[in-house]
């Protein structure tokens, strides 16, 4: 289980996963990512221990006449993690919005 | 299968194998949800590519690399003998890059020098490969060019220059004036030749190559405007060309050549063509427009160029990159050297491998423990190319060492003709390609234990505890297949090598036709403002050859406008007088040299019949000429020439009487079968239009050690004339071994190419046959103990050491049946698939890996059964 650097589309692809997007072109859809980008991501969130996945239960897919898919889920870790990045951009903002208007006359 | 899942199963051989079935299938779901659409397939490349780099972060890298060195380090002998084999390998084909890259890659160092045009023509009708051009095909063609945005026409010549008392020869070139437009450099100091500084009756300038500037003048910016007196007459500097600019060849110095447009010469070609191409145009449409001007010219001027001498000389325009013209003699040379060190690096290369492979079986049970504590296998070929890389760089590094040595010894091999030979060396382009270089080859012979790993049943090795007998027939084969290709690779070189070693003998055996043991020869040029009428140039010629016999220990002197072997060339179509040819129909190229009294004596060519010529036959006036016996030969088969005449063609008045026949001489190279000559008086020309040679070769006939001579030379000459040089003093054997300089180049380079290369082979037969040996040990001694005679054995592993040479003599042979025809004209007096040279040099070889697998053998045969089989 090694770190992951939490960047916005590492952010993006939990977010969306936390959301309830199980199936990886959903997520990538719904990040509105390339599958090139949004796959990295999951992998990089999986190794991290922030994301687990398994598959679906082959019979299902049967019965509805297709192949089994891979699902993504939320870990614990995955949870605090995304709130630890939420936290963050809350007060970035908070901090954006707090900014001072520049002195007028000059510039 | 739809083409989305076909991508990926494409993009799947990225993925490490041990996730690659899931892979494929997740892979599959997806885009099943998606209806398959290849619109979503493509990013599945993306995703392949992260797992398959995932494990690359910089730390790994570095402790690939720590690793790499740790392991080469620890292995002093095995790293010594690859880095060493390598670096000779590398190093070779630094050195021979950095001549190919600075004389045939760079050869005209000036502004887009790729628009640099050779404008001439060519008659292969008369076997005369550059006709230049006339003052009246100068400026008939200067109207009409539209293809070139500039053309120039120029010719080399001598100037005497007086600095401090010492007389110095200098290189100049006339030129005309849209010269340095053509060139695209201007001068940096000054200016350029301005209209009509190139027309009779202009002011003489000149313009001073930056080295003569810094020589002789101190690099005093004062000297542009002042004049400076050469050869009599006061020339006016008006400009100084920057350091580097030294065209045509190795000049100090242009001055404008004089073109009288009003009444031009028409037809004497002597005037070399260069142009620059305009933009957009090309070297075909240059071509069309010159052939179409020549047409036009030759149908203006009639009488001086007839439509059946242009028909039967073939005289057709001749447009190249200029580049072609001043390389063309090396150029062959050079990329058959460039080939030659490309062998000696594969073969250096198939024995590095070989090493690695031998080593890489030593190291299973290494491998076999990391592999149980985690390491993947993409670990282990990182970790193998790793040390493949780190070796090739470091071998890499070393030979760039040994080349910059090697560079300056080769320089010092190469004949006189290597152009720009001061701009060779080691620089950004050779650095980048000896990169190349090293890293090819690391990959190269990286790749074989990697293909190697890949195949090995690791948990095997860990269990028989690193046993040799389970060492795979493929192992083998492998190493077979690259003994085979070195045996093969060295065997094209030695045969290339032999070959050029008997052209080299046949050159040597050619007798030139006259002495060069014991002669002196130097070179003197009269300026014609000194010397303004035949009869001062005749005072000065009896002065020079009563000074010079006077020396003490000097037999003989003659004087010659232009020494055989030295390249001087001045021909016309002659004709004799007692049967010419018809109208309209081309007479023989006859090649003429003017002589002084007792100059087939001093250089010791026999007369056939009559005499030399004498000082009577000098005076003015005087029409005798003695011949070749190729000539006589051609016009008066059977008959003696003796008291006939010969006459330029078309021109009653011109003949000669012929005096005597000399034996032919070799005058132009050692190859050529020698040319149809006239020897004519150095006092040459009818009474109306008196001639005297003013470039003479002085020859000296002396007791022993020419060198010793030249202080008495140039005493003597500078008794008769302080302010003329002594140029160039030398034996005539040199003469002789320049002309076979670029022959000896080659040959010593190939000779040492072909060396490391039957090094190299005879090492790799060696190695794979003693390691074959040390394998089989056991079994050998099982067979002794069950009673078979050393004999057999010894018989038996000869053979096998044979069966591979066999293969790589065969492979070898075609090969240089199939490559050598790439020695063309660099080879003389063999063929290029000469049976003695390709059986002899392969039955060479043979014995040397005989060597090379006997001693081995030897060891086998020795083995004590009782030894053997208590080390099973």
């Amino acid at each position: 289980m090694s770190p992951v650097r939490m960047t916005q589309i590492t952010a993006l692809v939990l977010r969306a996963v936390a959301a309830g997007y199980r199936y990886g072109f959903d997520v990538m859809e719904a990040c509105g990512l390339p599958s090139g980008t949004a796959y990295p991501a999951l992998r990089r969130l999986e190794r991290a221990g922030l994301l687990k996945s398994r598959w679906e239960s082959a019979a299902q897919a049967h019965a509805e006449g297709r192949p089994r898919r891979r699902t993504y889920e939320m870990t614990p870790a995955g949870r605090s993690a995304l709130a630890e990045a939420e936290q963050k951009l809350a007060e970035v903002r908070q901090r954006l919005e707090d900014l001072p208007p520049a002195p007028t006359g000059e510039a | 299968m739809d083409l989305a899942r076909l991508w990926v199963r494409i993009v799947s051989v990225l993925v490490p194998g041990d996730r690659k079935g899931e892979w494929i299938e997740e892979w599959d779901g997806e885009l099943a949800s998606r209806g398959g659409s290849m619109r979503y397939a493509w990013g599945s490349l993306g995703d392949a590519w992260y797992l398959r780099t995932e494990g690359w972060t910089m730390d790994g890298m570095i402790r690939d690399v720590r690793l790499a060195v740790k392991g080469l380090i620890r292995r002093p002998f095995f790293t010594a003998l690859a880095g060493v084999t390598l670096a000779i390998g590398i190093g070779a084909n630094t050195a021979i890059f950095s001549v190919v890259d600075a004389v045939l890659l760079n050869a005209l160092p000036y502004p887009e020098s790729e628009r640099l045009l050779s404008m001439n023509h060519t008659a292969p009708g008369m076997g005369v490969p550059l006709v230049p051009h006339s003052e009246g095909t100068y400026l008939f063609y200067s109207e009409g060019f539209h293809t070139l945005e500039s053309f120039s026409v120029f010719t080399d010549d001598a100037v005497n220059l007086v600095t401090d008392g010492e007389p110095h020869r200098l290189r100049a070139a006339r030129v005309t004036q849209p010269f340095f437009d053509v060139m695209a450099t201007q001068p940096m100091l000054g200016r350029g030749f301005a209209e009509g500084e190139d027309r009779p009756g202009a002011e003489p300038v000149a313009i001073l190559g930056y080295g003569l500037w810094q020589q002789s003048f101190g690099r005093d910016a004062s000297v542009v405007g002042a004049t400076v007196e050469m050869d009599g007459v006061q020339w006016r500097v008006v400009g100084v060309m920057p350091a580097g600019f030294q065209f045509p060849q190795e000049t100090d110095l242009w001055t404008p050549l004089e073109i009288d447009d009003v009444d031009p010469e028409l037809g004497s070609f002597g005037l070399l063509g260069v142009g620059r191409l305009a933009e957009g145009s090309s070297v075909a449409a240059a071509q069309a427009e010159m052939t179409n001007l020549l047409h036009q010219f030759a149908e203006a001027n009639p009488e001086e160029l007839p439509q059946s001498v242009l028909d039967q000389a073939g005289l057709v325009a001749d447009v190249k990159p200029l580049k072609n013209l001043y390389v063309q003699d090396v150029v062959q040379a050079l990329w058959v050297l460039m080939g030659t060190v490309g062998f000696v690096l594969l073969i250096a290369c198939a024995n590095v491998a070989n090493l690695f492979l031998v080593r890489a079986e030593a190291r299973q049970r290494e491998q076999a423990v990391r592999t149980a504590l985690g390491a993947s296998r993409a670990d282990m070929v990182r970790l193998y190319l790793a040390e493949s890389l780190a070796l090739a760089l470091g071998g890499g590094l070393l030979g760039l060492v040994l080349a910059s040595v090697g560079v300056q010894g080769l320089l010092r091999l190469a004949p006189v003709a290597v152009p720009r030979a001061a701009e060779i060396g080691i620089d950004g382009s050779v650095l980048v390609f000896t990169a190349i270089a090293s890293v090819a080859s690391g990959l190269l012979f990286g790749l074989f234990p990697v293909l190697g790993y890949g195949r090995r049943d690791l948990s095997g090795a860990l269990k028989e505890g690193g046993r040799a007998s389970t060492v795979g027939r493929e192992k083998h084969r492998t190493r077979s297949a690259l003994v085979v290709a070195q045996v093969g690779l060295a065997l094209v070189l030695m045969i290339g090598s032999g070959l050029m070693a008997r052209s080299f003998a046949a050159l040597s055996a050619v007798d030139p036709g006259f002495e060069s043991e014991d002669r002196l020869v130097f070179r003197v040029s009269l300026p014609s403002a000194e010397y303004p009428d035949v009869e001062s140039a005749t005072l000065f010629y009896r002065a020079v050859e009563e000074r010079m016999a006077a020396i003490p220990g000097v037999t003989s002197v003659a004087l010659t406008n232009a020494a055989p072997l030295v390249d001087t060339k001045s021909a016309g179509p002659m004709e004799p007088e007692d049967r010419p040819l018809p109208e309209g129909q081309l007479a023989p190229l006859v090649d003429r040299r003017q002589v002084g009294p007792g100059y087939f004596a001093t250089l010791g060519i026999p007369m056939i019949e009559g005499r030399e010529l004498t000082l009577e036959d000098s005076g003015e006036g005087t029409r005798t000429a003695v011949i070749s016996r190729t000539l006589a030969e051609l016009h008066w088969p059977g008959e003696s020439p003796l008291g006939r005449r010969i006459r330029s063609q078309g021109s009653p008045d011109s003949g000669w009487e012929i005096v005597g026949v000399a034996d032919d001489v070799h005058f132009e190279t050692l190859i050529d079968e020698p040319a149809p000559l006239i020897y004519l008086p150095l006092v040459a020309g009818s009474a109306e239009e008196p001639g005297a040679a003013r470039s003479l070769d002085v020859v000296l006939h002396v007791g022993s050690d020419p060198r010793g001579f030249v202080p008495a030379a140039r005493a003597a000459l500078r008794e008769v004339d302080p302010r003329l040089p002594m140029v160039e003093p030398r034996p005539v054997t040199s003469l002789v071994h320049d002309a076979m300089a670029s022959t000896s180049f080659t040959v010593v380079l190939l000779g040492i190419a072909a060396g490391i290369a039957l090094l190299l082979g005879t090492v790799g037969i060696y190695g794979v046959i003693s390691y074959v040996v040390s394998r089989r040990t056991s079994e050998i001694g099982v067979r002794m103990a069950l009673g078979a005679p050393a004999r057999l054995v010894l018989r038996d592993v000869v053979g096998q050491g044979m069966t591979l040479t066999g293969v790589g003599v065969a492979v070898g042979l075609l090969g240089a049946w199939g490559v050598s025809r790439a020695l063309g004209s660099l080879l003389y007096g063999v063929s290029a698939t000469d049976p003695l040279t390709y059986v002899a040099t392969a039955a060479g070889l043979s014995l040397v890996a005989l060597l090379a697998s006997w001693l081995p053998a030897r060891r086998a045969a020795r083995v004590d059964p009782v030894e053997a089989l208590r080390t099973e």
